[in-house]
């Protein structure tokens, strides 16, 4: 593959990432919250794999690799805790969730 | 890999081959005793091995971990501090009806986490390192479901954030990645060192390291989870928090910048000094305005670490002996300070109110003096580690003409005295009802905390027997 | 101009299957839009045949136990990642990799029997619990 080819898909990465965080800043579900931080630590995901296609570097795959075991890991504490605070609030609202000020 | 390279990484195996074998036990017998005991048994093993002067030269167990004086040193020190945590955690934890033997599982997989960061010399241990810790941490702050509400709140909180900083930094090493095509950080040092202009990219790449730092730090601008989370964890894991995760990025930040030598870029100079500047001031100034003690304590961290990155910033021969002496006073005091809120939180009430500790002094002395002695030193009152700690800062920053950053640093402490002396004003005030309850204080955990503030005043004196140490395993 | 010529080569089947299946979906509506029958009877609306009418909202809470499986079954099916890697470089790996893809395995073993033991597994209607109420209440009608 020619280099153009890798900035097109770190572009791609690039523009994943800032539509995962607008979306972390915007929305105030929580369940659409760790959606957002899934899309930016994807585009993460993106750019180690494009970074080491072009350096036919097999280390961009595995951290892609460790990234997906750290999603999940992440989410399914972020779902639990999500759903207990469901059960306590009957909301997901981050904004009537935030009772601590200061 | 030979026999050196196992006996090396020994401190990480026993913490490893201890979490797995606590799941064994638990999963056999739930006895809240026996884990606690094996996990004390762990953590100090994990600490004697990493004490035993294996090999000073520096050993390259694999591609990703170094192990060497700093990491070793880094490493004692961290078990050090998991150790007391779970000796805390334990009679805090005993009156609640929670489960609570995964939660030593955490604390070891924690400091795991952070002994990995201390050790690693690549990105995929750093990251490894970092989430192993994080992932931890936000369960351990969510852990008391059951008995609060706001715990869960905090767990919720960090989450986010945290997994949020855990994107950025990821990004900002791919970026990295693209450009230098490496990973190790001596790979990254060697590019550095011979491109001739560095692209946008890279730079963004580290700036956005630098936002994933800083939120794990909970430097200025990224600091707004601090206090909820000190708030609401749990106060050994509040603890922890303020320890072990600090301690384990602090390492890892050292070496990054050392091994890349990023001093060379002025940006990223700045950068830190507006985060110092911000922590400092900003830490200081929002403790002012609180009335819980654990809050006030989450801001002071702030606060704490934007002196840490003054050390750090000044650069010369001076600056990781000076960050690691800090850091070393910094955790035998904030240890203190949390160890008496968890000492005096009975059952599922926290003592964390102000009004919790006023007259203090007239119903529990001994616990009221060693509060005292840690507020001094987080204030930085001479006789105390934390006065030393300042002074090395200064001296270093002093060295490298930092005079802004060290203006900021003395008139913030300024600011800092005031919200301490509150503290330990409430807690000598004459009480209402004299000799309401007087509780002895020497259970377990109050010799624990008698021996750590005797260490704190013992540096505060004679600090010469730790530099020496300092400056033979992490500067040399 | 002569790397264009070659992309332009390696593209063409692609915009070739592009245009098919336009082709073909638009037989497919245009088609049955000119031919179909059209009538507006009691039942039309309905689901026909191969389905079941719809009771209801489809938002419905489960028990939080979908939830824990759905939980592991992400984790789990992550591990086959790690594992397929060790897998395709069997070979280079040779005995270190054997040796730590046992270690993980054994990893996995183990907190499965964590989950296993915590109950963590165990969901929907436990028999022998309501065979123990059965019994209690047989007890207590002979009475």
């Amino acid at each position: 593959m020619t280099p153009d080819y890798m900035e097109q898909g770190m572009l791609l990465a690039i523009v994943l990432f800032c539509l995962g965080f607008v979306g972390l800043m915007i929305r105030r579900n929580v369940i659409f919250m760790l959606l957002s931080i899934e899309i930016m630590l994807n585009a993460a995901g993106l750019a180690f794999i494009v970074s080491g296609a072009r350096w036919a570097n097999a280390d961009g795959q595995v951290m892609f690799i460790f990234i997906l075991a750290m999603t999940a890991a992440e989410v399914s504490v972020g779902l639990a805790l999500a759903l207990k605070i469901f059960q306590k609030y009957k909301t997901l609202d981050s904004d009537a969730i935030n009772r601590m000020k200061g | 890999m030979s026999s050196e390279d196992f006996r090396s990484l020994l401190p990480l195996l026993i913490l490893a081959a201890a979490s797995i074998l606590l799941l064994v036990v638990i999963a056999v017998r739930r006895d809240h005793r026996l884990v606690y005991y094996l996990t004390v048994a762990a953590l100090a093993a994990a600490l004697a091995a990493s004490l035993i002067p294996v090999e000073y030269s520096p050993r390259t167990a694999s591609p990703l971990l170094v192990i060497d004086g700093f990491s070793l040193f880094y490493s004692a020190l961290l078990n050090a501090a998991g150790l007391i945590v779970v000796v805390l955690s334990y009679t805090y934890l005993r009156p609640l009806r929670e489960q609570m033997e995964e939660y030593y599982v955490l604390i070891l997989l924690a400091v795991l986490g952070s002994v990995i960061l201390a050790a690693s010399r690549h990105f995929a241990s750093f990251f490894l390192g970092l989430e192993l810790l994080s992932v931890s941490l936000y369960t351990l702050v969510g852990y008391m479901v059951r008995s609060r509400d706001r715990s869960m709140e905090a767990g919720l909180k960090y989450l986010i954030l945290a997994a949020a900083a855990a994107a950025f930094l990821l990004f900002g090493m791919a970026l990295v990645f693209y450009e230098a095509g490496q990973l190790g950080f001596s790979g990254i040092g060697k590019y550095l060192a011979e491109a001739e202009a560095l692209s946008l990219l890279i730079i963004t790449g580290f700036g956005l390291i630098i936002i994933g730092i800083g939120f794990k730090l909970a430097l200025a601008p990224f600091h707004m989870w601090a206090a909820d989370v000190y708030e609401g964890a749990p106060a050994p894991v509040s603890a922890l928090v303020a320890t072990v995760s600090k301690g384990g990025v602090v390492a890892v930040l050292l070496r990054f910048y050392s091994e890349v030598d990023g001093y060379q870029f002025p940006v990223l100079a700045l950068l830190f000094s507006i985060f110092a500047a911000a922590s400092m001031l900003g830490g200081n100034l929002l403790a002012l305005l609180q009335d819980n003690v654990k809050r006030i304590l989450g801001y002071s961290s702030i606060a704490h670490l934007g002196y840490l990155i003054v050390a750090f910033l000044s650069g010369g021969a001076m600056a990781a002996g000076a960050a690691t002496f800090y850091l070393v006073a910094y955790f035998i005091t904030i240890l203190v300070a949390f160890g008496v809120v968890a000492h005096l939180s009975s059952g599922e009430q926290e003592a964390e109110k102000l009004e919790d500790y006023r007259s203090l002094f007239w119903r529990r002395p001994g616990t009221a003096v060693v509060f005292t002695a840690a507020l001094l030193s987080l204030a930085g009152i001479p006789l105390t580690a934390g006065f030393i700690g300042k002074f090395y800062i200064a001296a270093a920053g002093a060295q490298e003409g930092l005079w802004v950053l060290l203006f900021i640093l003395a008139a913030s402490s300024v600011i800092g005295l005031y919200y301490y002396l509150r503290i330990i004003m409430a807690m000598f005030a004459s009480a209402k009802d004299p000799a309401q309850r007087i509780a002895p204080l020497f259970s377990g955990v109050g010799l624990l905390l008698v021996i750590l503030t005797v260490a704190l005043v013992w540096l505060g004196v004679f600090p010469q027997a730790m530099l020496d140490m300092i400056n033979e395993w992490v500067a040399g | 101009m002569e790397e264009d010529m070659i992309q332009n080569e390696i593209y063409w089947p692609l915009v070739a299957y592009a245009g098919i299946v336009l082709l073909v979906i638009g037989a497919i509506v245009v088609l049955s839009y000119l031919l179909g029958e059209r009538h507006d009877d009691k039942a039309t609306g309905e689901v026909f045949e191969s389905g079941i009418l719809p009771t209801g909202s489809a938002r419905l809470q489960f028990s939080s136990h979908f939830y824990l499986i759905a939980m592991f079954f992400v984790i789990f099916d992550l591990e086959t990642a790690f594992i397929v890697a060790w897998a395709i470089g069997y070979e280079e790996a040779g005995w270190p990799g054997f040796i730590g893809a046992l270690i993980f395995v054994g990893i996995l073993l183990v907190v499965l029997v964590y989950e296993w033991s915590t109950g963590a597994l165990d969901y929907g209607p436990q028999g022998q619990k309501i065979i123990k109420a059965l019994q209690k209440r047989r007890k207590q009608q002979k009475i």
